[in-house]
């Protein structure tokens, strides 16, 4: 409805969309000596997604696949380390030298930010997908308005 | 080896569920391999006295893992599960038609049936017996449930699984207290018990060892169970699962059985299937429902003889178990094949098989005698030692056995001369379709033990006597006798078999009704209530109105702080840091109040979100960065759904009334006031300095990073992190099940 009625939102949504993506990747990479991590990450995709479904630009779907995934790695993450004898949850940290990036570190908490972001993004998805997110951004009328009993 | 065999049985029971379809009938044969090795192991260790264990230590601090213990009184009864349960492999294989559907599905159900059952009589520890324990009901509820086209036999899987699987929830209430008692949850090492714990432990555990070994007034499962394939009526409903009862029992007699409870409440329950059981069994003629009246009347004279817990009772019990598993799996295996080659059970329909199935005859007389206590076989020797037992006796317990064990066994003696006569003896006369050798061997082998037990009673006494000491905690063991001389028992069990005789050819020719199922109907009964309770219930509670959901949970919330409100102070309070905050929190509760006032959806949307970004403003004050970052994108996500959901809603919120309007205002003030009195209550009782040093220092050593915060959150308390992913996912999942559920559906779903 609102892409409908608004070329300045199509657009705009549109255009800073594969920004904001950047944004979260950053946010997802930065968390771990500043200010992000994985559920802001997932919190900024999850508004990516929104905006562009309210744009009309996105049907949100397959809310459940991404919590799946999410939930796969986070489980993973946690339980592996019992097969070697140690603790529940315990990480591990990887430090290398790569080419172009300079000194990286990364630790298997970033999998398990990675984890923590999809199920966000899973929630943004099944929450708009519940609200009938799709027939609102994609019909052409605007909807009966209707008074919701107590 | 203990833990080679059991793996044995999975790996087996794996490869047939992957290829019970492409192998049939013959995944029967294979599903008889795991046991029979499992049979012959323990029959080359009869007679040894040194028991073997296995353990898997699962958490060590709290004794939780598999335990397994196999002693003498363990040998014995591997044998009696694996050996029968190979005989029933072999047996099934001639049971089903090539045709018939399901049988590798059969197969590996009951051969995982089998290795539940030996974790069971392995089991050491209370925590692997009771998993073992529910494991066999699960077991048992799919194969009474095998043929699922039949709502008969779907209603019978279901009783029996709520009654057994029930009685195994008892139990283990039963075992935690045992085991707080006896100071061990190993049962092997227990000590007599003694408080009120034991106690109420003792009849818990009794209880449940009642509803597995069905125990009047918790029987009313096993006939209907009947409706299973004849091979699991033989193996599991009356060689082996209903034993588990009585094991559990008799594993149990040295720790709780100088309990003055535990041995009345056994008695109680023994001495009544003994007769109620033995009376059903006389007037059924469904030749299954009649073996299974008689086992709930034999599973009582076992439950009698361990509950009276004397040396010589133990060992009559013992025999009496070996004994009762090979003649009625005998009877049972050679109902099955009149079954399938007569086409029915119904003993008036029956008559004159004596000559058209003489094998069968002779296999069905042979065990029939046994089960009467006839000599020259085991069941006589049983019988005898029985009747021996309950007159060396004392004081009221003597009568009460005695006239149980007595008057059972002339009933026992009854049963079995008209189940005999009613098939083999004259009437109408049934033309029995070709034999098939794999049902007849096994039958005729079980029969044949019976003899053979009786032949070589002098062995048998051996491994029976190092069994019955480990139960009896090492007392002195009597002896048994294949003829005992002219003893006052001795001319009691020849008038029991004459007075049995008797009464069973009266009741032969007198046509008896068959009692209506009572106690079956009533079980279901309670079961459909208890649903419809349930239903009501939920009905009452999910009345489906989110405002009154809304104003429960806050009234609740608000209680949970009354503890708390002694403890509220207000001396470490003082104004602010910066007069800055006082400004930010000022607009956080205009903005609050405006959201309450305002009357468009609107409006009332566009007041939290300024509220909510207000108080990111007071986190960047208090330098905290994470916060800030996440209050925005939550607070921008959230006015994303408020634009979507206003699509379908109306402009304006509906108009409330005076009453539902004060009662919002009411919680909502409570609500607030409970929020006060947490947080006052809370800073006024600092639990100790807060750990910011060690955290900050962690962080950069283990955790590998200087965002504190993140790190706290995906190292230390990852578990915590954990717990509120999971959380996330669930909600997820609702929403969408709710969103997807049919609309007019007005009732809550099913």
């Amino acid at each position: 409805m609102i892409a409908a009625r608004s070329a300045i939102i199509r657009l705009g949504i549109g255009a800073v969309s594969p920004f904001a993506v950047v944004v979260g990747c950053y946010l997802l990479f930065a968390g771990h000596n500043n200010p992000g991590g994985g559920f802001a990450a997932g919190l900024v995709f999850g508004a990516v997604f929104a905006l562009r479904t309210i744009a009309g630009l996105h049907r949100p779907a397959h809310g459940i696949a991404w919590v799946a995934v999410g939930a796969l790695l986070v489980a993973a993450v946690s339980v592996l380390p019992l097969l070697w004898r140690d603790v529940l949850l315990d990480q591990y940290v990887l430090a290398a030298e790569l080419p172009l990036l300079g000194a990286v570190k990364a630790g298997t908490s970033l999998i398990f930010d990675l984890g923590v972001a999809a199920i966000v993004i899973g929630v943004v998805l099944a929450v708009l997908d519940g609200l009938g997110a799709t027939e609102l951004a994609t019909d052409q009328t605007p909807p009966a308005r209707r008074s919701v009993p107590e | 080896m203990i833990l080679g065999l059991l793996l044995l049985h999975l790996a087996v029971c794996g490869l047939l569920a992957a290829s019970g379809r492409r192998l049939g009938r013959r995944g029967l044969l294979v599903g008889a391999v795991p046991p029979a090795v499992t049979a012959i192991w323990s029959a080359t260790r009869l007679g040894t006295s040194a028991p073997q264990t296995a353990e898997v230590t699962w958490v060590k601090g709290l004794d939780l893992g598999l335990t397994f213990r196999v002693d003498a009184f363990g040998d014995v009864m591997t044998l009696i599960v694996s050996g029968i349960g190979a005989l029933v492999f072999v047996y099934a294989h001639g049971y089903f038609s090539p045709e018939a559907a399901g049988t590798g599905r059969f197969a590996t159900t009951l051969l995982a049936f089998s290795t539940a059952m030996l974790g069971l009589v392995w089991s050491d520890s209370v925590w692997s017996l009771f998993i073992f324990w529910e494991l066999t009901s699960v077991t048992s509820f799919l194969l009474i449930g095998h043929k699922s086209a039949e709502g008969t036999a779907l209603a019978a899987a279901r009783r029996t699984l709520m009654i057994t699987g029930g009685g195994g929830l008892v139990l283990l209430a039963g075992l935690l207290l045992v085991a707080r008692a006896a100071d061990t949850t190993l049962i092997s090492q227990m000590l007599p018990a003694h408080g009120a714990s034991a106690v109420a432990g003792a009849v818990l555990v009794m209880v449940g060892a009642a509803t597995k070994s069905a125990q009047t007034p918790f029987h009313v499962w096993l006939p209907g169970a009947m409706v299973a394939p004849t091979p699991v009526s033989a193996y599991l409903h009356s060689a082996t699962m209903v034993k588990a009862g009585v094991v559990l029992v008799a594993v149990l007699g040295p720790a709780l059985g100088h309990l003055a409870t535990w041995q009345t409440l056994g008695l109680a329950f023994g001495i009544a299937s003994l007769l109620w059981g033995a009376g059903g069994a006389l007037r059924h003629r469904d030749a299954k429902l009649i073996l299974a009246w008689g086992t709930v009347s034999q599973l009582g004279m076992l439950i009698t003889l361990f509950s009276a817990g004397t040396p010589k009772a133990t060992l009559a019990a013992l025999a009496l178990l070996v004994a009762h598993a090979l003649f009625k799996g005998a009877l049972f295996l050679v109902v099955g094949e009149v079954d399938v080659r007569a086409g029915t059970r119904n003993v008036d329909e029956l008559g004159g098989l004596a000559r058209s199935m003489p094998g069968a005859f002779w296999t069905a007389v042979l065990a029939g005698l046994s089960m009467a206590g006839a000599p020259p076989l085991l069941g006589f020797v049983a019988k005898e030692a029985a009747i021996e037992a309950a007159l060396a006796l004392n004081g009221p317990e003597r009568w009460a056995i005695g006239a149980g064990v007595i008057a059972g066994s002339v009933l026992t003696v009854a049963y079995t001369v008209r189940l005999l006569v009613k098939l083999f003896g004259p009437g109408p006369r049934t033309e029995p379709a070709r034999r098939r050798t794999a049902t007849a061997a096994p039958a005729a082998l079980l029969a044949a033990a019976g003899v053979a037990g009786y032949a070589a009673l002098g062995p048998l006494l051996g491994v029976l006597k190092s069994a019955a000491g480990r139960l009896a905690g090492g007392a002195e063991m009597p002896t048994l006798y294949r003829w005992p001389g002219l003893t006052a028992a001795l001319g009691i069990s020849l008038a029991v078999l004459a007075a049995g005789l008797l009464v069973g050819l009266l009741v032969t020719r007198r046509q008896v009704r068959v009692p209506a199922p009572r106690g079956a109907r009533w079980s279901d009964q309670c079961l459909e209530a208890t649903l419809a309770f349930a239903k009501a219930v939920t009905g009452r509670v999910q009345h489906g109105s989110l405002p009154v959901y809304l104003v429960t949970m806050t009234a609740a919330a608000a209680l949970a702080t009354i503890p708390f409100l002694g403890s509220v102070g207000v001396g470490h309070l003082f104004a602010w840091d910066t007069p800055l905050q006082a400004i930010l929190a000022a607009t956080v509760v205009g903005a609050a109040l405006g959201a309450a006032a305002v009357g468009t959806r609107l409006g009332a949307g566009l007041a939290l979100g300024a509220a909510g970004i207000t108080i990111s403003a007071i986190f960047v004050i208090a330098g905290a960065p994470d916060l800030v970052l996440t209050q925005l994108l939550v607070e921008t996500v959230i006015v994303v759904g408020f634009v979507l959901a206003f699509g379908r809603l109306s402009r304006r919120f509906p108009p409330v009334g005076l009453r539902w309007r004060s009662v919002r205002l009411g919680v909502a003030g409570v609500g607030g006031a409970a929020v006060v009195v947490g947080l006052l209550a809370a800073s006024h009782n600092p639990a100790g300095a807060p750990p910011i040093a060690e955290m900050v220092s962690g962080s950069v050593g283990e955790g590998g990073g200087k965002n504190v915060v993140n790190v706290i959150l995906t190292d230390m308390r990852a578990l915590d992190t954990l717990g509120e992913v999971v959380v996330l996912a669930v909600v997820a999942v609702g929403i969408l099940a709710l969103a997807r559920a049919p609309a007019d559906s007005g009732s809550p779903a099913p």
